[in-house]
């Protein structure tokens, strides 16, 4: 039987007490959208907050519907049984500030014009979207978190969580991530804007209430991503190429011959349906700002005040966050003496392994939460 | 599992790092018996997963390049069981150990065991024993030493040696006369 959830949305911040974001601006309205899963103890230790990626929400586990075809984007590590185990632990995944699937983003209507936002939303960091998932813990009555979890993005938003909320929570897993984002996958998320900001449908993000948006953009910005996600060798294995059923030489296909070419059109195709290209623009612009050195001359310093036992994860193909990346943050936690487990997990998925069913991630997961649990 | 038989040396509560600690069945057994806390290093991705998996603390690494990492006196105990004859620069890592630790435990293959030195002298080849079992083609061992050497070199290095255990049959017994003739495999507690 499948198990369901819904997504539910919450009103944190309001005129009287608004978010303040680390650019100096105030966000009057708040709402995150969240789901939860399992049940929380009675001493509120068992909660597990997980930090979805650039392109994840709320919906991290379970059905919203019987009929659903596809469960939230995690869950073959979130359910009975699973590494996120919801006969044990109590977990929490919320939609990102700036985002816009239920959380307040550039697509919420800002309640000084009645209008969308568009790119009057003000610019927000990693630590902004930390801010209002604090809020929710606090919220649901969580103290102390018994660990967070997340990669790629949501690796950025556990690291800097270890760092902002030190006292917060026992135990961080940071996968396929990087201390700041490097010079190669800011040029990557550069070229995915560029292609948003010269659709002549974006308006200078004010396209809400005339019916066509930049999704000529979005889809070619979502596109050169998919292929950064890949691993060369998955990608080998999956396509080669492999030419398309019925596409003979009579007439020449400038866009849809080779297998790899259909199918990162329908990754574009279906991602534009579900989601804002001026989310894009705001999340990624955050991604590409991300820096934990935070002034800090090195990344010791920076990582000081953490005391969760972390668990570093990295894929030996993922090229867009190398292994190189995840040492820096091992190094840094060692000589801060925090006691941390690191593994570089041989996948040939590329930086998208962490959203692959691999059972020695799992187990890896597993015994580290099992460990947390005994502490 | 038997006791490793270098457990005496450890004091309870201590912090232990055990390099090249495999799926962490030493870590187990000083957490156990000496509550220690313990942490491993391991070249090993299938390995360091065992050990994760186990909830133990254990990082993915090369014992050649990720000892200088960690801060000056980090740890009360490195430990470094039968690994330092298939290290690179021997000297590096035991400069390295004795330097992140206050204590170092070293242990290792004698290969001036009489038999070892009997196959030599009635075979004409390489020596192949039960805890050296390889082919000289095939071995990790890259730098076999002696009771003697490992001695002077603990001169040489102004190391200071508080205990040491040889012994033969695998472990099983220890023997105390001419250890660089008679025993098969040495432990030490080393000090700078």
């Amino acid at each position: 039987m499948k198990a369901l959830a819904k997504t539910e949305k919450i009103l944190l911040y309001d005129r009287s007490d608004p978010l303040e974001l680390d650019c100096g601006a105030e966000l009057p309205n708040v709402e995150v959208a969240f789901e939860t899963y399992g049940k929380l103890n009675s001493r509120a230790t068992n909660a597990i907050l997980i930090f979805h990626a650039l392109s994840g929400d709320a919906h991290a586990a379970f059905y919203h519907t019987k009929d659903d075809k596809k469960p939230g984007w995690g869950d073959f590590m979130i359910g009975q049984g699973k590494p996120f185990d919801t006969e044990k632990y109590f977990i929490i995944c919320a939609n990102v500030l700036g985002g816009c699937k239920g959380s307040t983003g550039p697509s919420s209507t800002n309640p000084d014009t009645g209008k969308p936002y568009g790119t009057s939303f003000p610019p927000i960091t990693i630590s902004d979207m930390l801010k209002p998932q604090k809020k929710l813990i606090e919220y649901l009555g969580i103290k102390r978190l018994l660990c967070t979890a997340g990669g790629s993005m949501g690796g950025m938003q556990a690291l800097q969580w270890a760092v902002n909320y030190p006292s917060s929570l026992e135990g961080a897993i940071i996968i396929a991530t990087s201390p700041t984002h490097t010079a190669q996958a800011i040029a990557f998320n550069s070229v995915g804007r560029y292609a948003i900001l010269s659709d002549p449908n974006w308006k200078t993000g004010d396209y809400y209430h005339n019916g066509s948006r930049p999704l000529i953009g979005l889809k070619t910005a979502r596109m050169i991503g998919h292929i950064t996600y890949l691993g060369q060798l998955s990608m080998e294995e999956k396509f080669g190429r492999k030419i398309q059923e019925g596409k003979g030489c009579s007439k020449i296909d400038f866009s849809k011959e080779f297998e790899v070419e259909s199918y990162l059109q329908y990754q574009g195709d279906s991602f534009v349906k579900r989601f804002d290209p001026n989310s894009y623009l705001y999340i990624t612009k955050a991604i590409d700002a991300f820096d934990i050195y935070n002034g800090k001359k090195n990344l010791a310093q920076a990582l000081k005040n953490v005391q969760a036992k972390t668990m570093v994860i990295s894929f030996t193909s993922d090229w867009l966050y190398p292994k190189e990346e995840s040492l820096k943050i091992v190094k840094a936690l060692k000589i801060n003496s925090i006691d941390t487990a690191y593994c570089n997990i041989d996948s040939p998925y590329g930086h998208d392994s962490f959203l692959v069913d691999l059972p020695k991630f799992k187990d890896a997961v597993k015994g580290f939460l099992k460990a947390l649990g005994d502490r | 599992m038997t006791h490793p038989i270098f457990l005496e040396w450890i004091e309870n509560n201590s912090k232990v790092l055990v390099l090249g600690c495999g799926s962490g069945e030493i870590q187990q057994e000083l957490i156990s018996h000496r509550k220690a806390s313990c942490f491993g290093l391991d070249i090993s991705e299938t390995k360091v997963l065992a050990s994760i998996s186990k909830g133990l603390s254990v990082i993915q690494g090369d014992i050649n390049k990720d000892l200088d990492d960690y801060p000056p006196a980090f740890f009360d105990y490195v430990l470094a069981d039968d690994i330092l004859q298939l290290t690179h620069e021997p000297k590096k890592v035991i400069r390295d150990i004795l330097t992140i630790g206050k204590k170092a435990i070293v242990s290792f293959p004698n290969f001036a065991y009489i038999k070892i030195r009997l196959s030599i002298l009635f075979t004409g080849k390489m020596p192949k024993t039960e805890i050296l079992p390889y082919d000289w083609y095939e071995t990790p061992n890259i730098h076999l030493f002696t009771v003697k050497d490992f001695l002077q070199f603990c001169r040489d290095e102004k190391i200071h040696v508080l205990d040491y255990i040889y012994t033969v049959s695998q472990g099983k017994r220890t023997v105390n006369f001419a250890p660089n003739l008679t025993s098969e495999f040495a432990y030490f507690l080393l000090e700078k």
